[in-house]
């Protein structure tokens, strides 16, 4: 036994001699490469399969790995919401809208040395409608893909639907190569191959991933253009104080989900650079119109009112954002400058109360930790309500849970997030006031009005943007009349680099989404 | 009881445990209002996307019988697929409980490594400095919230030092050793490779300490005390009067009596560390099962957190068995009575 402890102790000594020696040892450089572009972000990806995948998070690695037909324009060194040809190089519409013909253009290759073709364009297409995940919703309007030959794609709608050229620059309508199909098991169509593989034909394909460690792309070697960088590195480092920490000391080149209260100090920091862009990221209140008595319009315009709207994003964002103008937020086509907007009016609030003849209120305000503004945003407007004499219960719920009561209507005030899938009004307009969509899939103020119901089903379809906004621009009179909905604010989008990255091109529409390919870095 | 006994009764009792825990965690996690089918969807899928996904992944099927499906699976070595993944969620567990587990035995061994002769120290020359010091490192230790002491470490060596790396397990452009264990500095030796051995080792050093720091509060403590209170007793008296020397006492008498209490404490701490690593693996950026089980929960995926509860209570009670084994060969009254 003595022996025993003995060696225990020694263990100790040798131990901290051990720790000691480790710590003098120099550590192995780790500053990144001028040919090599290091990310930070803040989780790792679910899925790689661009048939699966909603989130962001994973377009980081899936949207440079594939190509689409068409991609959105550059304008002035800026994103837009226009789109142009990508493997398409010109396509046409049969004048009901329900017939589009795409002509694809050479020299796109997968990353394997297969020619990406027709064929390849009606398997993807197909694919996703067929896995039926969320990204097939897009497509949900497409009843048949044909590819008569090598460079035709013919696409047959179910009904004219205006937004289906905006629909293709989405993750989902990547082209994936039909080789996938040797991967299948199970009849899954490759889902399980792609889930961490990439099979495409853009710039960088997925060269390997450590889950939850980091992620490696190299270049497509059949990709035509000149690529600055040899590899793209996702690292994945949850806390955003290690993040910033590992930018300021050039460890990285790029990092995501920088805090509002951090991003001051952040810019001030040598050789960082913060980009700080106005997005489509919108924060606004779903009012329960069927529960009583926020089924009374005075009611609801009483609490558009009351909110007092420049406290909440001085006060929770730091002024990083503006307060939303109509339900199309500002940079999208279809946004109404001139639409009403509500202002921060107690009186106004309490007399439409008073001709609602009500007083004495009780509403649940339901909210998750997901996003850490919206408990915030619950206690100003329960500050805000408490002098109309309605108090406000916070609920706070897990995510999961908080989704299902939203589904099922079990809420009086909830907060919530929007961005649209692809850039057209009809992704804010449509999906939050269709009495068809009642609940999360949009209309979650389960608001109904005929009337509404039949502009925007006609914008849908109508044949020229003209006609479409003003079938908008008129439904949005009343759907900011009626205030279905208390409309916050548009957020602005923020994340750091060092200031040698050259090339990025921001896009309201591609949040986590970089075009590495244009992109270099300076010395 | 034979040590023979002990190993067979735990293991039959292991059956059962991991049964119970096993139904419980599936009928809560199923009865949790949430569908995971939406939110896999995304949160607008269209209702029937979202009915779609349900039937491909059973989960239109009645509570009992998806148990029985998932329990007829499991004993066959299949624990699923990952919702949220959409890979086998053994492939996943296999990924993630090495890397936890390489930082839990870490932490334990510089918990013990280093508390165990400061404990001894401190009661030795109780109340004079060397034990002032250790109960000021120990009462730190236990009060010190381990994502403030990560950050803190991260700060100075990592930060300003710049002499150990901030986070990972392995630096960027090593690429990890083949996998044997699982644990990336015994596979690097085991793959002979030099390089990758001492920056694993170097990545596990903040994460270590981090996650080992109460640990080694609460071990000093216990020594401490447990040595105290032997030290008082009579046999050591009778040994100190006899002429024996003070080092053979200490070590040889006391020691060994003060450390039966302490087995259990650390068998314990073991399992804590491996629940608690969730702070510092955020932290640390170690890809362990606290951040996957933690989005696991967030997207209601059933057969990952299935799968998780599965492997950890198991390891929970061989834990338990092993503190008991450890216990009878240190103690030779309850090999007797027991």
């Amino acid at each position: 036994m003595n022996r025993m402890l003995r060696g225990v102790l020694a263990a100790g000594i040798v131990g901290l001699g051990a720790i000691s020696a480790t710590l003098l040892a120099p550590v192995p450089a780790q500053a990144t490469q001028p040919d090599e572009l290091v990310i930070g972000k803040s989780g790792d990806p679910d899925t790689l399969d661009p048939a699966v995948t909603v989130t962001n998070n994973s377009w980081t690695a899936t949207y440079p790995a594939y190509e689409r037909l068409l991609k959105f324009k550059v304008v002035d060194g800026k994103g837009s919401t226009e789109v142009e040809g990508d493997v398409a190089k010109s396509w046409s519409a049969s004048d009901d809208g329900k017939t589009w013909t795409f002509v694809l253009g050479d020299g796109h290759v997968f990353a394997d040395g297969t020619p990406l073709n027709a064929a390849a364009v009606k398997f993807s297409f197909d694919r996703v409608i067929k896995v039926g995940k969320g990204p097939g919703d897009l497509f949900g309007q497409v009843a048949s893909v044909e590819a008569p030959d090598d460079h035709t794609v013919k696409f047959t709608l179910k009904a004219a639907f205006a937004p289906f050229l905006a629909t293709l620059v989405d993750d989902g309508a990547s082209i994936v190569n039909p080789k996938v199909m040797e991967h299948e098991v199970n009849g899954d169509m490759g889902q399980a191959y792609l889930s961490d593989h990439t099979m495409g034909s853009g710039p960088y394909q997925v060269a390997s991933w450590e889950k939850s460690q980091q992620i490696v792309m190299t270049p497509n070697p059949h990709w035509t253009g000149n690529l600055a960088f040899k590899q793209i590195v996702i690292r994945i480092i949850k806390e955003a104080s290690a993040r910033r920490l590992q930018l300021e000391k050039g460890d990285l080149d790029l990092i995501e989900d920088v805090p509002v209260d951090q991003l001051k100090a952040l810019g001030a920091a040598p050789g960082v650079k913060v980009v700080d862009e106005p997005s489509f990221f919108v924060t606004y209140l779903y009012l329960n119109n069927t529960h009583k008595p926020l089924d009374n319009v005075k009611v609801r315009q009483a609490i558009s009112y009351a909110v007092d709207y420049k406290g909440i994003i001085d006060g929770i964002l730091l002024g990083q954002g503006v307060q939303m103008r109509g339900d199309v937020p500002v940079g999208l086509w279809g946004h109404d400058d001139s639409v009403m907007q509500y202002n921060y009016d107690p009186d106004k609030a309490k007399a439409l109360l008073a001709e609602a003849g009500v007083k004495d209120l009780t509403l649940g305000y339901l909210y998750a930790k997901t996003d850490p503004n919206w408990e915030n945003i619950g206690l100003v407007l329960q500050q805000n309500l408490a002098p109309l004499g309605i108090k406000v219960e916070m609920q706070e719920n897990a995510y999961p849970t908080m989704r299902d009561k939203l589904n099922k209507g079990d809420f009086d005030i909830a907060a919530g997030n929007w961005t649209p899938d692809y850039a057209d009004p009809q992704m804010f307009m449509n999906f939050w006031f269709d009495s068809k969509l009642h609940g999360l899939p949009g209309n979650r103020a389960f608001y109904t009005n005929p009337k509404v119901d039949e502009l925007i089903r006609a914008a849908e379809i109508a044949p020229t943007e003209e006609a479409r906004v003003k079938l908008y621009d008129e439904a949005q009179k009343i759907t900011v009349e009626e205030a279905p909905y208390v409309l916050l604010f548009q957020r602005n989008y923020q994340f750091a680099m060092r200031d040698n990255v050259k090339g990025f091109v921001y896009n309201a529409m591609q949040l986590q989404i970089y075009n590495f390919a244009t992109m270099s870095k300076g010395s | 009881m034979s040590f023979a006994n002990t190993i067979r009764r735990r293991l039959i009792l292991l059956v059962f445990v991991v049964f119970g825990v096993s139904v419980v965690t599936f009928v809560i996690s199923h009865m949790i209002p949430g569908d995971p089918a939406r939110m896999m969807a995304g949160e607008r899928a269209t209702n029937e996307t979202v009915a779609h996904i349900r039937a491909e992944l059973g989960l239109d099927k009645s509570i009992p019988v998806q148990y029985v499906t998932y329990v007829r699976g499991l004993l066959h070595g299949d624990f699923g697929i990952s919702i949220r993944t959409q890979r086998p969620v053994i492939d996943d567990i296999l990924l993630f409980f090495p890397a936890t587990i390489e930082l839990a035995i870490a932490a334990l061994l510089l918990a013990i490594i280093l508390g165990i002769p400061l404990g001894v120290l401190s009661a030795v020359a109780k109340d004079k400095a060397v034990d002032q010091v250790s109960r000021t490192i120990s009462v730190t230790g236990i009060s010190t919230p381990a994502f403030w002491l990560g950050l803190l470490l991260i700060y100075v060596f990592y930060g300003r030092l710049g002499i150990l790396p901030g986070s990972g397990r392995i630096a960027s452009d090593i690429p990890p050793p083949h996998t044997v264990t699982g644990f990336y500095t015994i596979d690097a030796l085991i793959a002979g490779n030099g390089r990758a051995f001492v920056s694993a080792l170097l990545h596990l050093i903040l994460p270590a300490l981090t996650l080992g720091f109460v640990h080694l509060g609460i071990v000093t403590r216990q020594i401490r005390s447990a040595m105290l209170e032997v030290l008082q007793e009579d046999y050591i008296r009778t040994a100190r009067a006899s002429g024996i020397s003070r080092v053979r006492i200490v070590f040889h008498y006391a020691l060994r009596n003060a450390l039966i209490p302490s087995v259990t404490m650390i068998g314990l701490a073991f399992g804590d560390l491996l629940y608690g690593a969730v702070l510092t693996e955020t932290v640390f950026a170690w890809p362990g099962m606290g951040n996957y089980v933690v989005q696991s929960i967030t997207a209601l995926d059933f057969p990952a957190i299935m799968g998780f509860t599965v492997v950890a209570s198991t390891a929970y009670v061989l834990l338990n068995m092993l503190v008991d084994l450890l216990y009878m060969f240190l103690d030779p009254q309850i090999r007797e009575v027991g």
